[in-house]
């Protein structure tokens, strides 16, 4: 675990550096320059930040209802334990996607906030799994609570996929261009590309970390709390 | 003071992000560590 934390904090720090410091220039003569992107710039480094965000708050989603499912099926705590833990994350990095989204708006569009259709359809997702959590804290007993909470675990990983990736698509937005676009390509320079999946992987990775702590604090928790009765 | 922060906005931005992960990560480590000292603490 020690070398997984040393590698991931070397990891990290070194994609900070590569998409803060590596240069945006008009004609790249060196391996270690991005290509300047028409209309954003400076700005494009932030997809180095915001993109990893919002992947790792959908890895959430899914997790949460991998283990809502399984919960349904076999009535373990655990299960919802998981779930419930993995939305949280989930929400947690969503919201660190809408903030690094609206900072970058401010720059691009002038405004933190303009309704375009992403950052509607992601607000919209805030308040589904906000409303989760407001269920989860309604319901006082343990079963009926984690019963409850699986079944809308599952309806809102439902409409997860639509809010994130349909809605945006069908929608005029002014969204930049996906990394994957409609035509089904990645579109990006080779160093921007490594910069970027080194990213991914390693957000990826400090999501399992903040996970794997927090599934622990909510099983002990659960365990004092069931000891208390 | 504004030519400073113009040319070296990158720089500064560099700096306050490796900080914050910096301190993100060493709360990690230790929020693991005493989930470890619960979790004994638990089983004793």
């Amino acid at each position: 675990m020690k070398a997984f934390q040393a590698i991931l904090g070397v990891w990290l720090s070194a994609v900070i550096f590569c998409a803060l410091m590596f240069p945006i220039v008009g004609e790249i003569t060196r391996w270690y320059e991005f290509p300047v992107i028409p209309g954003l710039e400076q700005k494009a480094r932030i997809l180095f930040f915001h993109v990893p965000l919002a992947w790792t708050s959908v890895v959430g989603f899914v997790v949460s209802v991998f283990y809502a499912i399984r919960y349904l099926r076999s009535k373990q705590i655990d299960d919802d334990i998981k779930s419930s833990s993995a939305a949280g994350l989930g929400l947690l990095f969503c919201a660190l996607t809408t903030l690094t989204g609206s900072i970058w708006a401010k720059f691009s569009w002038g405004s933190f906030w303009n309704w375009d259709p992403r950052e509607t359809s992601i607000f919209v997702l805030l308040l589904i799994y906000g409303a989760y959590f407001a269920l989860r804290s309604a319901v006082q007993e343990d079963d009926k609570k984690a019963t409850l909470a699986a079944v809308y675990a599952i309806i809102a990983g439902v409409t997860m996929p639509f809010l994130m990736f349909v809605m945006p698509r069908i929608i005029e937005s002014l969204h930049p261009d996906p990394i994957i676009n409609t035509r089904g390509k990645v579109s990006m320079n080779s160093t921007m590309l490594v910069v970027f999946f080194s990213s991914l992987a390693g957000f990826t990775a400090l999501y399992f970390w903040i996970y794997s702590l927090k599934l622990r604090v909510a099983r002990l928790e659960f365990k004092r709390s069931s000891a208390g009765e | 003071m504004y030519d400073f922060l113009q040319n070296n906005s990158l720089y500064l931005v560099l700096g306050i992000s490796l900080l914050g992960w910096a301190g993100i990560f060493s709360y990690l480590v230790r929020l693991g560590a005493r989930i470890r000292h619960l979790e004994k603490q638990d089983k004793q």
